[in-house]
């Protein structure tokens, strides 16, 4: 078992629903105890805050964002003991410029983690996501998924480093960064990164930047969908996906309103 | 009953000219085969049709009824009542094959359409197309394999019922079974009124839809309109009568060939 799973599906039956809210805490601590599952629907998470997580032996932590305020210099961290499993779901639709700092250690053998990020930079927003992940114990995963839409005169990078250490092997990282940029004056970077110092690992990444494809764009035109409905429908396809990550339905409604109203 | 009346079209691509004076009038409940050798174009017509960027008309018009649509945008003349199957359908990651769906409903339509109206016409178009439900539930033509690709093309046909619809080798893919029910989908749109400009290089999807016309493009123009016969006398004996019969000589398609490649091949059996 590895990543791949946690990527796939989401388990939400006979586990702990918790909502958090950070509005008045700056450092916000969250500990999943040995053998269990939480599922953690972070609300009012804000600039400054630093939030710190632990993922103990055998447990598993389902882990929720939607952001709508300015996030600037927040930062995630976690540490996963052996056989824990973390799932990241952040969908940020804040207006600001903002740099997010995460960072993810797989400390325990077989610890594993999927990050999902999705983003959507409109205006003069000027966004950086900085998504870590150190692997230390033997046959730990983590999957690292980024997806972006960016446009008018807004900023977007996704930068990073997955890193394999001395002693992890057997360990499988995948870094995975997209963005789609709209506009001309909009600007996007995705600088995936990997850094490896271990033997029999598996470890790949990939980063694509560009323009929605104009033979995509032709095909559903020809269709009856004028460009903007179709620059919608695959804004939606790029973005939406990050809801499987949310259990409640008003929650998933509020994103799928979200990216219309910032379309 | 709609009309589109294509006169003296000339368009090129990447600044080679391919349409070089096509005249051809297709009135809806009409279902015209559209002949000819590869690289004539034929699929670059249909393109050129539906406005297909790539494409300039550089002289000559197009009219659906009345409506000049060379001054229309690609959404605006598929509102009309155009549709165009295409060869290839791009695969778009992400995009929901049945979210699409219904937005590509919707701009046909007034008011939107119900989600229980939606799924039960999707449930009935599928299940005439035999495709298996889920397809409508993947990203569009992501995954799919030849044959679903071209389904889903007719399934799109279906849900937007077009006026006239231009079909591009609509039936490359498809196994005997799922051409006969494509080609019973197409008989039945037929028989509704739906008009059909249809490209195939095999006899075989003509036989089960059976046109009312056959024209053949030959260096970018059409040079025969006839009925039926054309297309058993084209699959029998080839395009060659209309040099000796017409005196038109068939331009050879243009093949890039790497010459070099070819010639160090030929040098490294030599030194052998």
């Amino acid at each position: 078992m590895n990543a791949f799973l946690l990527h796939q599906e989401i388990d939400f039956t006979n586990c702990l629903s918790i909502i958090l809210d950070c509005q008045n805490v700056d450092k916000p601590k969250i500990t999943v105890e040995k053998g269990t599952h939480k599922y953690i629907l972070v609300a009012n998470f804000h600039a400054g805050c630093e939030m710190e997580i632990t993922v103990e032996e055998n447990s598993i932590l389902s882990l929720s964002f939607l952001t709508s305020d300015n996030i600037d210099n927040s930062k995630i961290t976690a540490n996963l003991q052996k056989n824990a499993q973390l799932q990241a779901y952040f969908a940020d639709f804040s207006l600001s410029k903002e740099k997010i700092n995460v960072v993810i250690n797989l400390r325990g053998d077989n610890a594993m983690a999927y990050w999902h990020l999705a983003s959507l930079a409109a205006n003069d927003d000027h966004k950086e996501f900085d998504v870590n992940i150190y692997h230390f114990g033997k046959n730990t995963s983590a999957i690292s998924d980024n997806y972006g839409v960016c446009k008018d005169r807004s900023k977007l990078i996704f930068s990073g480093c997955s890193s394999i250490n001395k002693g992890s092997h057997g360990s499988m990282t995948r870094q995975n960064a997209k963005i789609m940029v709209f506009d001309q004056d909009c600007d996007a970077i995705a600088r995936p990164l990997l850094k490896i110092d271990e033997k029999d690992i598996e470890a790949s990444h990939g980063a694509v930047v560009g323009k929605i494809p104009d033979e995509h764009l032709f095909y559903l035109t020809s269709r009856g969908l004028s460009d903007f409905e179709a620059k919608k429908l695959i804004t939606f396809g790029y973005l939406k996906p990050i809801i499987k990550g949310f259990k409640e339905k008003n929650i998933q409604d509020q994103i799928v309103d979200l990216i219309e109203r910032r379309m | 009953m709609a009309t589109l009346m294509i006169k003296n079209l000339h368009a090129t691509v990447d600044g080679k000219e391919i349409l070089k004076g096509v005249d051809l009038t297709i009135k809806q409940g009409e279902t015209v085969a559209l002949l000819g050798p590869n690289g004539h174009g034929k699929s670059t017509l249909l393109n050129v049709i539906i406005g297909h960027p790539r494409y300039q008309v550089t002289a000559g018009s197009i009219y659906f009824d009345d409506i000049d649509i060379l001054t229309l945008s690609v959404d605006q003349r598929a509102k009309l009542g155009l549709f165009f199957a295409m060869q290839n359908p791009v695969e778009i990651p992400g995009v929901i094959n049945s979210d699409f769906l219904r937005a590509a409903v919707n701009t046909h339509k007034e008011k939107p359409i119900s989600t229980y109206n939606f799924y039960k016409i999707l449930d009935q178009a599928t299940k005439e197309l035999k495709m298996p439900f889920d397809l409508a539930t993947r990203s569009l033509n992501e995954g799919f394999s030849g044959g679903e690709k071209k389904r889903n093309e007719i399934l799109q046909l279906l849900l937007l019922e077009p006026k006239i619809a231009l079909l591009d080798e609509i039936d490359s893919g498809l196994d005997v079974d799922a051409m006969q029910t494509v080609a019973d989908v197409i008989k039945k749109e037929q028989a509704k009124g739906m008009g059909f400009l249809v490209i195939s290089h095999y006899a075989r999807l003509f036989e089960l839809i059976k046109p009312t016309r056959a024209v053949v493009l030959i260096n970018g123009k059409i040079v025969l309109d006839g009925d039926e016969s054309l297309i058993r006398r084209i699959d029998q004996t080839g395009y060659e009568f209309i040099k000796t019969e017409l005196g038109i000589d068939v331009e050879k398609e243009d093949v890039n060939m790497n010459k070099v490649s070819i010639g160090s091949c030929g040098i490294k059996d030599m030194v052998r």
